[in-house]
């Protein structure tokens, strides 16, 4: 099921556009700040490394989760908008294959979107601004351990959208219309975003996953902390709400 | 030993809410038959086409496919072709590409046994290459029953397959489907098409508001050996006709009898009927499907 989903779904123009846009960004940005190169535009002129961190920042987390939770929305969906659900049942295909698949596939899609900006980043960063150690306020990273940053915040921001991308692909999976779940997810996002703000509700936006999506910055302060409290968040946000897709969906009658 | 019941409904219910969709449905269709599951609409026959493939629940009741209980993702269903609600693709990927992601849906090896027949009788040439969102109505219908049929199923359900094909086409698809039935398939098909029903189907199954009102071989609900007489005095008629031998019910409908006399000749009953004194206004030897469909119903509905 999961060659089957990504063969469905990677072939639509609007995954396409989802991705060309993502490293469009990149060398949007890239031609833009030419000009600076060298630190004169600040510190993502230094080097292909810095600017592909910067790039990073700036996505984190709304810009990607955006992008996640339009694919993990339509991946949920998709089905039911055409109709093809109904055949895929009588293949047979039962639902717990149908929901690994698609999950399966949500997987390839966080990864596929960072390593795409990752690598548009870097290509871009490289032509434009030189391929030279990663600049930062308490002496400069050597290429090669920025490198080794960059994949590992790579890892850890795809693993972050995998909780925003579950939420959508289970609401796509349970809603008549993949685009109420995409309103839903984006909404969630942007809310989660905007409560990380407020500090009296602490509480509250210490159990939500974007809460921890800017962890990964540590990584280029030679720390790493809270990157392990993250990941646990993201994996028990992607259980429970898979989960609860899968125990609604198996209750539901398909022809419902 | 082999079960030559193929498909089988026992007792099946069904309500969505308040509405019940079904209920005590029961009818089964062995091997090598043709049955035409016929209703108006709203009497349930999507519904119970959906809870033989597991599509719908059943609130009461089981449904059996080869002699194994139907449910959801069932096993028994790779050897099930489902054509139900319309035909449905992935817009973007062409009709091949489409045919290719449902057989192997099924974790089945491409291509399926029955792939050069169904693409031959979906007759889309190099259409079948090209996108499906390019595709008419007719063409999707065309592609539906290709999905449905390249399996080489032992048991196939169509839902209005004739919906948007051609007259050339509903006559090589009925032909396509004698001739799997004649291979041992059992099939199920329901459709408004009446009269394509009566040339296709061996047997029938009836249903009005959720229940089946009869179920036989069609021959049977036509009534071989069945007449209707448009006559001057009904009731002399009814007595004259009574008096042959082989006569078994005279009917009154309005001013007509319907006559059921096995063996007999529309040419006896009619001397019978002339010697009586009776006149004889016209003489049909035969019902059509579509009147014994649409006087079941009514006569269904005004009795519930």
């Amino acid at each position: 099921m999961l060659r089957i989903e990504l063969t469905t779904q990677l072939r639509r123009v609007r995954s396409l556009m989802l991705f060309g846009a993502l490293a469009g960004i990149v060398v949007l940005a890239g031609v833009t700040e030419a000009s600076k190169a060298g630190g004169r535009g600040g510190p993502a002129t230094f080097s292909a490394l810095n600017f592909t961190e910067s790039g990073l920042n700036f996505m984190d987390p709304v810009l990607f989760g955006l992008v996640i939770a339009t694919l993990g929305s339509i991946i949920g969906g998709s089905d039911r908008d055409w109709g093809t659900l109904r055949y895929l049942y009588v293949r047979p295909v039962s639902r717990a294959r149908l929901v690994a698949g698609k999950w399966g596939a949500m997987v390839v899609c966080c990864a596929l979107t960072v390593a795409i900006f990752i690598g548009a980043a870097l290509l871009t960063g490289f032509v434009v601004f030189g391929w030279h150690p990663f600049h930062r306020s308490g002496g400069d990273l050597s290429a090669a351990a920025a490198v080794g940053g960059v994949l590992e915040a790579g890892g850890y921001v795809s693993a972050c959208l995998l909780s925003i991308g579950s939420l959508a692909l289970a609401l796509g999976l349970l809603l008549p219309r993949s685009a109420e779940a995409l309103g839903i997810s984006l909404a969630f996002l942007v809310g989660s975003a905007i409560l990380d703000n407020v500090r009296s509700l602490h509480a509250i936006v210490a159990v939500l996953p974007v809460h921890y999506w800017l962890r990964w910055t540590s990584l280029f302060d030679g720390g790493g902390g809270g990157i392990a409290l993250g990941l646990a968040v993201q994996s028990a946000t992607v259980v429970v709400v898979m989960a609860a897709a899968y125990a609604v969906l198996a209750r539901r009658d398909p022809a419902a | 030993m082999i079960d030559t019941v193929a498909v089988a409904a026992h007792g099946l219910s069904k309500s969505y809410g308040r509405r019940r969709a079904i209920k005590g449905v029961s009818f089964a269709v062995e091997r090598g038959q043709i049955c035409g599951l016929l209703g108006p609409n709203g009497a349930g026959k999507t519904t119970t086409m959906r809870v033989l493939v597991g599509l719908s629940r059943p609130d009461a009741g089981a449904a059996r496919l080869l002699g194994e209980q139907s449910r959801l993702a069932a096993g028994v269903l790779a050897r099930v072709g489902v054509a139900i609600d319309g035909p449905a693709f992935v817009p973007h990927l062409s009709g091949r590409r489409n045919l290719e992601l449902a057989w192997r849906a099924g974790s089945r090896r491409w291509p399926p046994p029955a792939l050069n027949a169904s693409l031959e009788l979906a007759g889309l040439g190099e259409a079948v290459d090209q996108k499906v969102k390019g595709y008419s109505m007719g063409m999707r219908q065309r592609l539906m029953l290709a999905q449905a049929l390249m399996g080489a199923p032992e048991v196939l359900i169509l839902d209005e397959p004739a919906n948007g094909l051609d007259p050339g086409e509903v006559r090589t698809l009925r032909e396509h489907l004698r001739r799997l039935a004649a291979g041992g398939a059992a099939i199920l098909i329901s459709s408004h098409l009446l009269a394509e029903i009566e040339l296709l189907a061996t047997h029938c199954v009836v249903m009005n508001e959720g229940a089946v009102i009869t179920a036989g071989s069609l021959e049977d609900l036509l009534g071989a050996g069945s007449y209707e007489f448009e006559v001057d005095d009904a009731h002399r008629a009814q007595e004259a006709l009574l008096m042959v031998d082989g006569v078994e019910s005279v009917d009154p409908h309005g001013d007509q009898l319907v006559v059921s006399a096995p063996g007999r000749t529309v040419k006896e009953l009619n001397q019978a009927l002339v010697t009586a004194g009776v006149g004889v206004g016209a003489v049909r030897s035969r019902r059509s499907l579509e009147e014994v469909f649409l006087g079941l119903v009514e006569r269904n509905s005004a009795a519930n």
